[in-house]
C-alpha cells in the first residue's frame, strides 16, 4: 500500500507557510533570535527560533501552539479541497509539549487556562468540527509517529483521509533545563559541527493530509508527493540518550515497508539536532546502512534554521522534503563549518544550497525523540499534472 | 473512522497500583473503607532511579508490572518471555507531567535555571511514562502517549488495538495513569488535597492501571487464555453517537455500562447521555476513584475484563464502556468501546507478524 500527500500546511520562526518556509531554507535564512518570551535574566541561553507573535517582548499568552496547529491545519485540508469540515476526517496531532506553556502561565502567573484546551481535539472541534482527533504525545518524533498511525488507519480501511499534523511551543521547563545540562549555552544549532554546543528549541507547526494513492486525490487536484512507508520504534534503553543500533534498525525497517534499498535513496533530511549524543547516533547508524555507497545521498539539517520543532519538526521536514523533491533544490545546513570525522563520508548540503544535476526521487525523513522514540518515513516525488506551482520562482540560491 | 470489522485483540493480563485496592478483581466494587490508611502502591518499587521519576511514571510502573507478569510476557525473574520488538506501549495520561513542569518553572522564577536539576529534563516531555516502563522492561515495539482529553485511556486501548491489527506489533502494554497533587489540581479546577483522616471515595484519582492486549493468535501461541476481547470503538462529538456506532457493530445484551465521569457527579448517568441505559447495571468508576481523566478508559476496560471473566465465558453479554460526554457537557468528543467475552472472537487467517 502506498499513501498521498494532497495537502500541506505548515508554520515555523522562518515562515508563516510552505512555501515561505521552504523559500527560507533555500536562501539559507534562519530563525534564530534573542529569546523574547522570557526574563532572559533567568537564563544562561539566551537564543531562540521563535514565533514572533507575542505582544510584546517578554510577555507571554496562552494557546499559541493551538493557534499554530490550526493555522497548519486550515492550510493543509484548503490545500487539499476539502474545506473548512473534518467532522468524518480523522486528525492526528504529534506534540511533545502538548499546551504546557499555558499551563506554566496558569501555574505560576496565574493567567486563565481551561484544562480542557492541553489537548487540541477542543480547538479542532470548534474551528473543524472535527470529533476524531488524537494527541500524541510522542515527543521530538510525534509527528512522523502520527503519520505511521495515520497510514495504519487507512490501510485498515478505518479512514478513506486523514490530518497528520504536528505543533510545539516552547516551555520555559524545557528551555531552563536544556540550559542547565549543557557545558556551555548554545549558540545556534549547528549540526555535526565540531563547535556544537547542543540543540536550541523552535516553534511551529505542521499538517499534512492523507489519502490512499488507489482512490486518488479526492476534493483536491494536487499530489504533492507519496508516502511509501513510515517505520516506529523505541529503544528502551535511556530516557534521553538515543541508540544508534536501534536507529539503524527504523531506518532499515522504513526502507523495507517502502520497498527500496539504501542506494535508491537520494536524500537524507536529518534529525540533525546538534547535541553531540543525537549526531553520533545519527551518524553512525546511517553510515551502517549507507555503508559502501558512494557517494552518499544528499543530507541536510534544517534544524539550523528551525530549530529544534519537536513535535512539528518531522513533519517539518517532510513537508520541506516534498519541496527539495518538487524544486530539486536541497537546503544547506548553515553554520556546519568544521564538520565531525564521523560525517566525512557524507555528501552533506553546506553553505548555501545546491541543485543537484540528477533528478531527486526518494527522500528519507529522520525523527528521533526523547525516550528512544524513533520514526522515519519514506516519501518518493510525484510527477503531479495538476502541480501549477511548479518551482518556486525567486529562490535566491 | 469506521470501526472494526472483527475483533483483532484480546486482553491477557492486568495490573492496579491504587492505593487500597488490592488488585484488579477489587475494580468492580468500592474502595475498602480503610483505603486511605493503606500502603502507598509506589512503595511496592525498589532499586535505583525512583528519585527524579515523577509520582505517574513510578504508579505505572507498578500496574505495568503486574500487568506484564500476570499476562505471562515476564518470567518470575522479571525477563521478558517474547521478543522486545514484538511489544509496544500505549499510555494515556492527561496530568502525569504537570508536576514536573510547574514546579521547575516556579524554581526558575524564584532561582534561575541553576537551581533545577538536570535530571528533571526527561520528565518534562509528556511521553516519560511510557518511556520508562519501555526503558525498565525492555520492549522496543511501537510506543505511543495519548493525552487526549476525557477520552483519553479508550483512545488509548483502541491504538493498541489498531497497532496489532496492522501487523508492527503482536501485543501491546496500554496503561493509564494519573497522580493527586497541587499542580494537577491547580490545572483541573479542584479543590485542594482532602486533610487526612477524610473518609469515602477520593474526589481526584491517583493510580494507574495497566493491561495486556494482544492479538488472538499470540495468546493462543502462548497458551495465554484471554479474560476479554476488544471490541469496536467510536469516537463522536456527542456520546449518543459514539454508543450507537458502536452497539450497531455489537448487538449482544449490554450486561454492564462503566459509565463516563459526570460533570455533576452523579451515579447514574443523565438521560441526555442516551441510547443503551435502560436497564443496563451501571459501574461508574469515577464516583468509586475519583475523576480519573487519561486513566479513566483504562480502569474501565480491564473492570470490563474482570466482570466478563468472572462469567466464566457464560452468554454472549457484552461490557459497554463510555469516556467523555461529548457536546452535553461541553468535552469535545465522546468515545464508545466494546469488550466482548474472548470466544467472541475469530482469530484472524492472517499469520503471526513475527
Amino acid at each position: 500500500m502506498s499513501w498521498i500527500v494532497t495537502g500541506m500546511g505548515a508554520v515555523a520562526s522562518i515562515g508563516a507557510g510552505v512555501r515561505e518556509i521552504f523559500d527560507s531554507l533555500a536562501a539559507g535564512r534562519s530563525g534564530l533570535g534573542p529569546l523574547r518570551g522570557y526574563d532572559r535574566d533567568r537564563f544562561r541561553a539566551r537564543m531562540a527560533y521563535e514565533i514572533d507573535d507575542r505582544p510584546a517582548p517578554g510577555v507571554d499568552v496562552p494557546l499559541r501552539a493551538t493557534r499554530w496547529l490550526e493555522q497548519a491545519v486550515a492550510a493543509a485540508v484548503a490545500d487539499a479541497g476539502l474545506g473548512d469540515d473534518l467532522s468524518r476526517v480523522p486528525v492526528l496531532v504529534g506534540t511533545t509539549l502538548r499546551e504546557l506553556r499555558s499551563v506554566e502561565l496558569a501555574w505560576r502567573d496565574g493567567i486563565p487556562f481551561d484544562a480542557s484546551d492541553l489537548h487540541f481535539g477542543t480547538m479542532l472541534r470548534r474551528r473543524f468540527g472535527a470529533v476524531d482527533t488524537h494527541t500524541v504525545a510522542n515527543a521530538c518524533s510525534a509527528s512522523l509517529y502520527t503519520m505511521a498511525l495515520g497510514a495504519d488507519l487507512l490501510d485498515l480501511g478505518e479512514a478513506d483521509t486523514v490530518v497528520v499534523a504536528g505543533v510545539d511551543t516552547i516551555t520555559e521547563s524545557t528551555y531552563g533545563l536544556l540550559d542547565r545540562c549543557y557545558p556551555e549555552a548554545p549558540d545556534r544549532v549547528r549540526p555535526f559541527d565540531r563547535g556544537r554546543r547542543g540543540m536550541l528549541q523552535g516553534e511551529g507547526a505542521a499538517a499534512v493530509v492523507l489519502r490512499r494513492e488507489a482512490d486518488g486525490p479526492g476534493p483536491g487536484t494536487r499530489i504533492h508527493a507519496r508516502l511509501r512507508g513510515v517505520a516506529v520504534n523505541c529503544d528502551a534503553y535511556h530516557p534521553s540518550a538515543p541508540d544508534a543500533k536501534s536507529i539503524a534498525t527504523v531506518v532499515q525497517e522504513a526502507h523495507r515497508r517502502s520497498g527500496v534499498r539504501p542506494a535508491d535513496i537520494d536524500l537524507v533530511m536529518l534529525h540533525g539536532t546538534g547535541t553531540a549524543l543525537n549526531d553520533e547516533a545519527e551518524s553512525a547508524a546511517l553510515g551502517s546502512v549507507f555503508a559502501g555507497l558512494a557517494p552518499s545521498p544528499y543530507m541536510t539539517a534544517i534544524k539550523s534554521m528551525t530549530g529544534h520543532t519537536a513535535g512539528a519538526s518531522g513533519l517539518h521536514s517532510l513537508v520541506a522534503a516534498v519541496d527539495v523533491l518538487r524544486t530539486g533544490i536541497v537546503p544547506p545546513t548553515v553554520y556546519l563549518d568544521d564538520p565531525v570525522a564521523a560525517v566525512a563520508g557524507f555528501r552533506l548540503v553546506r553553505g548555501t544550497a545546491e541543485r543537484p544535476r540528477q533528478p531527486l526521487r526518494l527522500a528519507q525523513i529522520d525523527s528521533f525523540g526523547f525516550g528512544g522514540l524513533n520514526a522515519v518515513a519514506i516519501v518518493e516525488r510525484v510527477e503531479d499534472p495538476g502541480d501549477t506551482a511548479g518551482h518556486p520562482e525567486g529562490v535566491d540560491l | 473512522m469506521r470501526s472494526v470489522r472483527t475483533a483483532h485483540a484480546v486482553i491477557t493480563g492486568l495490573g492496579t497500583a491504587v492505593r487500597g485496592l488490592p488488585g484488579p478483581e477489587g475494580l468492580l466494587g468500592p474502595l475498602p473503607a480503610d483505603h486511605r490508611r493503606a500502603g502507598d502502591p509506589v512503595s511496592r518499587l525498589t532499586g535505583r532511579g525512583l528519585r527524579y521519576k515523577d509520582r505517574a511514571t513510578k504508579l505505572a510502573m507498578v500496574a505495568a508490572r503486574d500487568a506484564l507478569s500476570a499476562a505471562g510476557l515476564t518470567d518470575e525473574a522479571g525477563g521478558l518471555t517474547v521478543p522486545g520488538e514484538s511489544v509496544g506501549v500505549s499510555a494515556s495520561t492527561n496530568y502525569g507531567n504537570v508536576d514536573t513542569v510547574c514546579e521547575t518553572v516556579r524554581t526558575i522564577a524564584e532561582s534561575t535555571y541553576l537551581a533545577t536539576s538536570p535530571m528533571m529534563l526527561p520528565a518534562t516531555s509528556s511521553n516519560v511514562v511510557a518511556s520508562w516502563i519501555a526503558i525498565t522492561h525492555g520492549l522496543r515495539g511501537a510506543n505511543l502517549t495519548l493525552c487526549n482529553g476525557p477520552t483519553s485511556g479508550l483512545d488509548a486501548v483502541n491504538w493498541a488495538r489498531l497497532l496489532i491489527a496492522s501487523g508492527r506489533v503482536e501485543r501491546m502494554l496500554v496503561v493509564g495513569a494519573e497522580p493527586d497533587n497541587p499542580a494537577v489540581r491547580h490545572v483541573a479546577d479542584m479543590p485542594d488535597l482532602a486533610p487526612d483522616g477524610t473518609s469515602g471515595a477520593p474526589d481526584l484519582f491517583d493510580g494507574a492501571v495497566a493491561l495486556v492486549v494482544e492479538s488472538p493468535e499470540s495468546a493462543e501461541a502462548r497458551g495465554v487464555r484471554p479474560l476479554a476481547a476488544v471490541g469496536a470503538y467510536a469516537r463522536r462529538g456527542g456520546h449518543a453517537d459514539a454508543v450507537a456506532k458502536v452497539r450497531a457493530l455489537h448487538t449482544g445484551r449490554v450486561g454492564l455500562w462503566c459509565v463516563p465521569e459526570h460533570p455533576e457527579g452523579v451515579c447514574a448517568p443523565a438521560p441526555a447521555l442516551g441510547a443503551a441505559a435502560g436497564s443496563v447495571p451501571v459501574h461508574d468508576l469515577s464516583a468509586l476513584h475519583g475523576a480519573a481523566s487519561g486513566a479513566l478508559g483504562v480502569l474501565q476496560c480491564a473492570a470490563a475484563a474482570v466482570w466478563l471473566d468472572g462469567r466464566g465465558g457464560a452468554g454472549d453479554d457484552v461490557v459497554l464502556v463510555s469516556a467523555g460526554i461529548g457536546d452535553v457537557g461541553g468535552d469535545d468528543a465522546s468515545a464508545a468501546l466494546i469488550l466482548t467475552t474472548p470466544d467472541a472472537v475469530v482469530p484472524r487467517l492472517a499469520g503471526s507478524t513475527r
